[in-house]
């Protein structure tokens, strides 16, 4: 089975201009599919958490961007009185971009003691006591950290606002890596920015057994007639609306994947003909000596399936070591898709791969196989 | 029984309306260790005789026994398999896989073979030693002279130790200097290694040499006796 290795793989050496080229447009094809598939996968995570509906958010009526709600931190009492509300906490959110960014940072205010029971956070360095005693304490999810290059005991300015840095987080909701949660008091105090005593939205941690809707239907209810009117979801339907714009785009670049993996398969398919119609005589010569023509068809398959595989690991391994790396996300509106690169997309990549180079080949494997020997023979 | 027995061969091509028919009702015995070459004018046939005795074309109507089997009722993979064990056939041209080196391409029909890789080195040493070129086994074929190249595709022609060695014109692209290399060493590999051979060619020296002379005129195959033909069984049904 494998005797022809050598035959196979000195015969791609040999035209090794046109395999490289090959290779690397496979590469770079698999390398954008590979980015595509980590922030669908991003975003598929986003709006699958759990906790995403057993949790409503509450955000000023008819208002999208974080800096443009603002409702007063007294509705809290309000909200709580309502049946099947277990808890509600108000947050500050203060973002530098509301339109659609690759770097988004994110603060999130919250009274330090309610951040533990209200978000899921591990801390990787620094401690809680720590945070709740400082208040320009700022806990970094791992994230934005390492995209900007965050460290315990430094300080770090958004605009007018600055933080310590006294705490570093994982989550199991990656999305929440890139936040910074401070203090709610703390942001509401920041200068330039009168807003003690208003907040840019509530969540409100449902009981077990309460229904969401109904509740969210409620708290609306209650305050329609004002001051400031709400609208109410749960927070997956809140993330989904939010990034029903980005959710769209990426929905796109979804077709943007398949026409990559289209790309490899003309590319591979043509570096293949040309592999084919190049050799013919060769083949003419290979099947006189007795080489039966199945085995030529595999030859000239095992040829496109390497070039379309190594292109594919090539794109892949670096698709998932950039965005491994570098931990991309891109958010708007306070709401953040990170970018999740995952061993099931590696292997879809790879499956990809191997398919595609498996049907580029199958036409020119099949030509070469049907080679008429005698007029292969004849050729120049 | 005979090696090779052709019977009724027949091979017609048609151009346009035009049907052409190189051979016909060609018969033809071959024994063990024999040397048979073949002339006649250009376009008589010759290659066509050679493509239908190594299978690698169809003929029209007849037979082509070899050891027992007639090859003409082969399918394509079956006929590849034949060929891998059966014959060994030296282009006009090299023919050799560019990408190979000399030892490489020698070795390729023995891995058509079921054979362990120590058995393959030791046949591709015996071939490169016979057609002493065990020194250039790790060039390419663009690293060697025209008759070299030429020797290896000898060496690739025998290793499998085939039935019989068909060569198409052997030596017509060498000059005559290499050429009478090459004719010296074909004609060892049936005097010393006993090999059957039938090689086509225009040069009358290449024919001399073979015990058995053919020649192909108007689609008749004819035996040369002394220079002159000999009673064929063609020539007994063209008197007749
Ligand atoms: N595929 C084909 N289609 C039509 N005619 C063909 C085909 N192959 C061969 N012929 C014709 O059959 C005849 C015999 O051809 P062949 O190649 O066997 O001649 P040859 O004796 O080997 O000639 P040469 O000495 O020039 O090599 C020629 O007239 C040739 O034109
Ligand atoms: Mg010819």
């Amino acid at each position: 089975m494998f005797r022809f290795t050598p035959y196979v793989l000195k015969s791609l050496w040999r035209h090794r201009a046109r395999t490289v080229l090959t290779v690397s447009g496979a590469a770079v094809a698999l390398f954008v599919f590979c980015v595509i598939g980590a922030v669908q996968g991003g975003l598929e995570s986003l709006t699958r958490q759990s906790q995403a509906d057993q949790t409503l958010v509450v955000f000023q009526e008819n208002r999208f961007c974080p800096a443009s709600s603002r409702l007063p931190e007294d509705y809290a009492r309000t909200i709580t009185k309502i049946p099947g509300v277990k808890d509600v906490v108000p947050i500050k959110v203060l973002t530098n971009n509301c339109r659609a960014s690759l770097d988004v940072v994110v603060f999130n205010g919250l009274p330090p003691e309610k951040l533990r029971v209200a978000r899921d956070l591990n801390l990787l360095s620094g401690n809680w006591t720590e945070f709740e005693n400082r208040t320009d304490a700022a806990l970094a999810g791992q994230a934005v950290a390492h995209r900007r290059n965050l460290k315990v005991g430094q300080k770090f300015t958004m605009g007018e606002v600055t933080v310590t840095i006294v705490g570093l987080f994982t989550s199991s909701v990656t999305a929440e890596e890139n936040f910074l949660y401070t203090h709610l008091d703390f942001l509401q105090r920041a200068p330039g920015r009168n807003t003690v005593g208003a907040v840019t939205q509530f969540e409100v941690l449902l009981a077990d057994n309460a229904n969401p809707d109904a509740t969210a239907g409620a708290i609306d209810a209650k305050f329609r007639s004002g001051p400031v009117a709400t609208t109410t979801r749960t927070k997956g339907v809140f993330q989904r609306e939010t990034l029903s714009d980005l959710a769209e785009l990426v929905g796109f670049a979804h077709w943007l994947g398949y026409a990559c993996v289209g790309l490899v398969l003309s590319l591979v398919a043509t570096t293949t003909v040309m592999a084919v119609q190049d050799r013919i005589k060769e083949h003419g010569v290979l099947q006189t000596l007795g080489v039966r023509p199945t085995r030529v068809f595999r030859l000239v398959l095992a040829e496109s399936l390497l070039q379309s595989l190594a292109g594919g690991f090539l794109g892949i391994g670096l698709g998932l070591l950039l965005l491994g790396w570098w931990g991309f996300s891109i958010g708007t509106e306070g709401v953040t898709i990170t970018f999740q690169p995952s061993l099931g997309l590696a292997v879809s990549g790879a499956v990809v791969s191997a398919v595609v180079g498996v049907l580029a080949g199958l036409a020119p494997g099949y030509q070469a196989a049907r080679t008429q020997i005698v007029a292969a023979l004849r050729q120049a | 029984m005979p090696l090779v027995e052709i019977r009724n061969l027949t091979k017609e091509f048609s151009k346009g309306d035009e049907k052409i028919r190189p051979l016909n009702d060609v018969d033809l015995t071959i024994e063990e260790k024999d040397f048979l070459s073949l002339m006649g004018a250009s376009g008589t046939g010759k290659s066509t005789l050679m493509n239908l005795l190594t299978g690698i074309d169809r003929p029209t109507s007849g037979q082509i026994v070899v050891n027992g089997t007639d090859i003409t009722k082969l399918s394509r993979g079956r006929l590849a398999d034949w060929r891998a064990a059966n014959i060994g056939y030296i282009f006009q041209t090299h023919n050799l896989i560019p990408v190979l080196t000399a030892y490489e391409n020698v070795e390729l029909p023995l891995l058509l073979l079921p054979m362990s890789s120590a058995e393959r080195r030791k046949r591709v040493e015996i071939a490169l030693e016979a057609v002493d070129l065990s020194d250039r086994a790790d060039h390419y074929p663009r690293q060697l002279s025209g008759g070299q190249e030429q020797r290896v595709g000898i060496a690739r022609a025998i290793v499998a130790n085939p039935t019989i060695v068909v060569g198409d014109e052997p030596t017509g692209n060498l000059d005559t200097r290499t050429a009478e290399q090459i004719l010296e060493l074909v004609e060892r590999l049936n005097v010393e290694l006993g090999m059957t051979l039938f090689v086509v060619t225009h040069d009358p020296k290449v024919a001399s040499v073979a015990a058995r002379r053919l020649h192909l005129d108007d689609g008749r195959l004819i035996e040369m006796v002394d220079g002159h033909p000999a009673f064929t069984h063609d020539a007994v049904q063209r008197s007749a």
